[in-house]
């Protein structure tokens, strides 16, 4: 027996209290000198025995009570003869296979795959087995029971993904599903131990509940491969970041395909870290399919192409809702918009009442010169887009000053008069700099305003830009899926002279950006990552995976929100409003093969099994196993409680009743 | 100027000598005040009622010739009083634990100094010697019988300076005791007696066989005879310190039965051995103590 916080012991000195305690109590009862017993009955001394002996117990029991609390502070345990593989106790065995990308190396799963049946065999009969595999996540490849056939039929259906396994993640995971097994659970951890896979904290690969870790390496020996890092785009072409692990020096070729065709082709002789930079490719427009592939004999064929996109699409179109097809707001937009280097748009105004409202839905955002400008069935198709997912950047004119209540907002006008008074401005200041729109903005403070819409602002709005005046200059509001940015003043010269500062060029690019999504849309991801499809349209669609296989279920194709690139290749998503391409490639962590050390892989079973109060040894060796005791001391602790009340209490009843 | 007899009669409540811290005016007041009653009583003389005459002899004391019988006779005759036949008294004073118990106002070991004082004042005013011995499981104090004036002082001091301490043995003081009186005369042992008859019997027969007159005083306290407890009440033995819980009911009722029964058991030991047993009640008046002892004096006779 031991204890596993010893120190707790020192709180049974607390048991000196009761004994003094009763020691008074002792001394205070009713004695009195006699000159002689020799008359006295002995049997009253029966009685005095009795009540003496109950007045032991209840020392006894409150005694026992302090020592039982010290106790079970102090964690005792008792060292049971172990149950090992060999020995058949009773208990939960979980095979658990890696099926990462590393995983598909040359022979490594055959291996695997084999120790997993061996680990199977060597369980004894009767034992509760589940057979696991992990990679991004945890996956249960057959239901708890003694039944091996059943698992070594699950065994045979293992297959390698094409997803990255994160050790800490998946420790979590067995300790979460081994909560509801039958202890001691034991971990039959079938692995290349790949270092990559180790998180940064390494308590985060010590599960709990898990008594003991028992490791199988498989893949062994000094592996080779060369991988793809990255590709980045450049102003002349693609650069190619490719990595060589391993010490064998091996020629490969590098092959760049542009839309399916070979356009280029390095060769390789050395290891290590290489860029390649391929330049003069014709693109066509659109997205454009990049594949890099490497021809090679290395171990790990998995991670030797990479897929990316490059979009060389013509300048978008934006429309924008005005009166004045001609008019300066046109001409302010246009010149923001066509300005931005990165992604260009065409304005295309769209004349109120000469246009039909339902191709709004082709955009992914629009604009709006004058809020009050437009009718009512205008109002309803905008508030329509807004519900759907439409985003839409709307400036006040004077025909908003006009109105009592906004279009599209409900918003009423406040008692604030619409211009300041003779040669009054008011220049913004409160920025809202979280936000993204404005977060890259500069230059607000310089831009004189003379007149503005004053709104009452309402609960749904968050006010961006507030004047010195403290009336709101630019307001959000969000209305179904959609975002609404509202300038409460117009693009005219009387009215400011915001078109006129730099600060409007970026705040029209920031917006875009922002109401368009294009910022938050990536067209690389990693297996495993998730794609949310609401970035790249707002309303259904389909997505066709690598294999030519679409991805979601008729119903899915109106409520899912994203799915999972579990496949390396190019995903198509298709979407009422865009096309669009986007790459999954293999984690490049995946690519090296180095393994753990034996030291470490060593410190991860001890501290295993240091868990649960016990050293670890090898796979079959018997070792204790300890059982805590703590539980039982408070159960016992409990019925001491009750004893130790019930005669406290039957030995003050009568002095109760004295007192009484 | 002897005090008036209600007076004297105060002096004798135990309460009333507790206050009196001379052991010698003690003895003077119990005396005096027992006395002073005695007088009036038709039943009882002392010891100046007349006895019998016989010739002078050289060396008596001529104060006690008849002078008239020596008119009518012309010889010389010596009167002798009631008073002058035993003239030997030895007090033997028990200073166990047991005989701390009692009071207020006195404890039992109080009352018998009270008690031995004044019977050696008594004995003194007779002329009779006196001695002392103070005793529990060992003598703890000696003093052989005189009669000399100046000896009374030092027994009574003898008797003051007694102080319960240990247990009870009666064979080996009282062995002691005969080793060092070869005279006859009167026994008083002052004591609880706590034990058992034949116990005591061991230990005073010899004294009877010896020729002594034996008076067994034995001092309790009312609450020993009729304890008054109103719950149940650890009881600790003062000699041995064994303590023992009774139950309320038990000292009302067996109790007393049973310190009745001791009671008559040591009387009956005691007058198996032709002792006689005095009980003494602590709250009682030390005349009828006295009284006692006289009368057992006059059977003596």
């Amino acid at each position: 027996m031991g204890f596993l916080a010893p120190l707790f012991l020192v709180g049974a000195l607390a048991i000196a209290l009761p004994i003094w305690l009763h020691r008074l109590q002792t001394q205070s009862s009713d004695r009195q000198s006699f000159s002689s017993a020799m008359l006295l009955e002995t049997t009253e001394e029966r009685v005095h025995l009795q009540k003496k002996l109950k007045y032991l117990v209840l020392l006894a029991l409150r005694i026992a009570l302090l020592l039982m609390i010290a106790l079970a502070f102090a964690k005792p345990f008792l060292n049971r003869p172990p149950t090992s593989l060999t020995a058949g106790a009773a208990g939960t065995h979980l095979i658990l296979v890696d099926t990462s990308v590393s995983m598909s190396r040359a022979g490594v799963f055959d291996q695997a795959i084999a120790v997993a049946s061996q680990a199977v065999d060597d369980v004894p009969p009767g034992t509760l087995l589940q057979l696991l595999n992990v990679d991004d996540a945890l996956h249960i490849g057959s239901s708890l029971s003694a039944d091996k056939a059943a698992h070594r039929a699950a065994i045979s259906e293992l297959k390698v993904s094409a997803l990255r396994l994160d050790f800490g993640r998946a420790m979590a995971a067995v300790d979460r599903l081994a909560e509801s097994f039958p202890p001691p659970v034991t971990l039959h951890l079938i692995s290349d131990f790949q270092g990559s896979a180790m998180p940064v904290r390494f308590a985060d690969v010590v599960p709990s509940r898990v008594t003991r870790l028992i490791p199988y390496v498989v893949g062994t020996g000094s592996p080779f491969n060369w991988s793809v890092k990255y590709v980045r785009e450049t102003a002349e072409g693609l650069d190619v970041g490719l990595m060589g692990f391993g010490d064998r020096e091996r020629v490969a070729d590098v092959e760049l395909l542009l839309n399916g065709e070979v356009v280029e082709t390095r060769g390789l002789s050395e290891t290590g870290p290489v860029t390649l930079h391929f330049t003069n490719l014709q693109y066509e427009q659109g997205d454009n399919r990049i594949q890099v592939r490497i021809n090679t004999d290395d171990d790990l064929a998995a991670d030797n192409q990479w897929f990316h996109v490059v979009e060389n699409e013509p300048p978008a179109s934006v429309p924008l809702i005005t009166l004045n097809r001609g008019g300066l707001p046109v001409t302010y937009l246009s010149a923001a918009l066509e300005s931005d280097a990165g992604q260009s748009y065409h304005v295309e105004p769209l004349v109120i009442g000469e246009f039909d409202a339902r191709v709004l839905g082709r955009y992914r955002w629009a604009l709006l010169d004058d809020i009050g400008a437009i009718d009512e069935e205008l109002d309803h198709a905008l508030t329509a887009y807004l519900q759907n997912g439409g985003n839409l950047l709307a400036f006040s004119g004077i025909r908003a000053a006009n109105s009592s209540v906004l279009p599209v907002t409900g918003h009423r006008m406040s008692a604030a008069t619409v211009g300041f008074g003779g040669n009054e401005f008011q220049s913004p200041e409160q920025i809202d700099t979280s936000h993204p729109v404005l977060a890259q903005t500069e230059g607000w403070h310089t831009v004189n305003v003379s007149r503005t819409v004053p709104i009452e602002v309402q609960a749904a709005d968050q006010v961006l830009i507030r004047l010195e005046n403290k009336q709101p200059f630019l307001i959000e509001r969000r209305i179904g899926a959609g975002r609404l940015l509202l300038l409460l003043n117009g693009l005219d010269n009387r009215w400011n002279d915001l078109p006129l500062r730099p600060v409007f060029v970026s705040f029209i690019i920031e917006t875009a950006g922002y109401l368009s999504g294009i910022n938050e849309i990536s067209k690389t991801y990693t297996t495993g990552a998730s794609l949310p499809l609401s970035l790249v349209g707002n309303a259904s669609g389909q997505v066709v995976d690598p294999d030519g296989n679409t991805v979601l279920s008729l119903a899915d194709t109106t409520r899912a929100q994203q799915i999972n690139l579990d496949k390396p290749g190019f995903y198509e998503v298709y979407t009422s409003q865009d096309n669009m391409l986007v790459a999954a490639n293999i984690d490049p962590r995946e690519s090296d093969l180095t393994r753990i050390s034996q030291e470490l892989l060593d410190r991860w079973q001890d501290a295993t099994a240091r868990l649960d109060g016990i050293v670890a040894g090898q796979p079959g060796t018997v070792e204790p196993e300890p059982v805590e005791l703590w539980h039982w001391l408070l159960f016992i602790l409990a019925m001491v409680v009750i004893a130790e009340s019930m005669l406290g209490n039957t030995y003050l009843a009568p002095l109760a009743r004295a007192n009484r | 100027m002897l005090p008036s007899q209600s007076t004297a009669r105060d002096l004798l409540h135990p309460e009333v000598l507790a206050g009196l811290k001379n052991l010698d005016l003690v003895a003077r007041s119990v005396v005096e005040g027992f006395l002073i009653g005695l007088h009036r009583s038709p039943t009882f003389g002392f010891s100046q009622e007349f006895a019998e005459y016989r010739a002078y002899a050289e060396g008596d004391d001529p104060r006690f010739i008849d002078w008239n019988v020596y008119a009518r006779t012309g010889k010389t005759y010596i009167k002798r009083f009631l008073g002058d036949t035993n003239s030997h008294l030895m007090i033997l004073l028990d200073a166990s634990a047991s005989m701390g118990f009692g009071g207020p106002p006195v404890s039992k070991l109080r009352y018998g100094q009270f008690l031995a004082a004044s019977l050696s004042f008594l004995a003194a005013r007779q002329h009779d010697a006196v001695g002392c011995m103070i005793f529990d499981e060992e003598v703890r104090d000696y003093r052989a019988p005189s009669s000399r004036a100046g000896k009374l002082q030092g027994i009574l001091h003898c008797i003051d300076s007694a102080e319960a301490a240990v247990g009870t043995r009666f064979d080996k003081p009282f062995d002691k005791f005969r080793e060092q009186v070869s005279r006859r005369g009167l026994v008083a042992v002052i004591s609880d007696f706590y034990c058992d008859a034949e116990d005591l019997l061991a230990g005073v027969r010899p004294l009877a066989w010896h020729g002594q007159d034996v008076v067994l005083f034995q001092v309790l306290d009312q609450q020993e005879l009729d304890p008054q407890f109103g719950n149940n009440v650890l009881l600790e033995d003062l000699e041995t310190g064994k303590a023992i819980e009774v139950a309320p009911q038990f000292m009302r009722e067996a109790y007393p039965k049973r310190i009745r029964a001791h009671i008559d058991s040591l009387a009956a030991a005691a007058a198996s051995i032709g002792a006689d047993h005095v009980l003494v009640n602590t709250s009682d008046l030390l005349d009828e103590a006295l009284r006692n002892y006289l009368l057992f004096r006059q059977r003596r006779k």
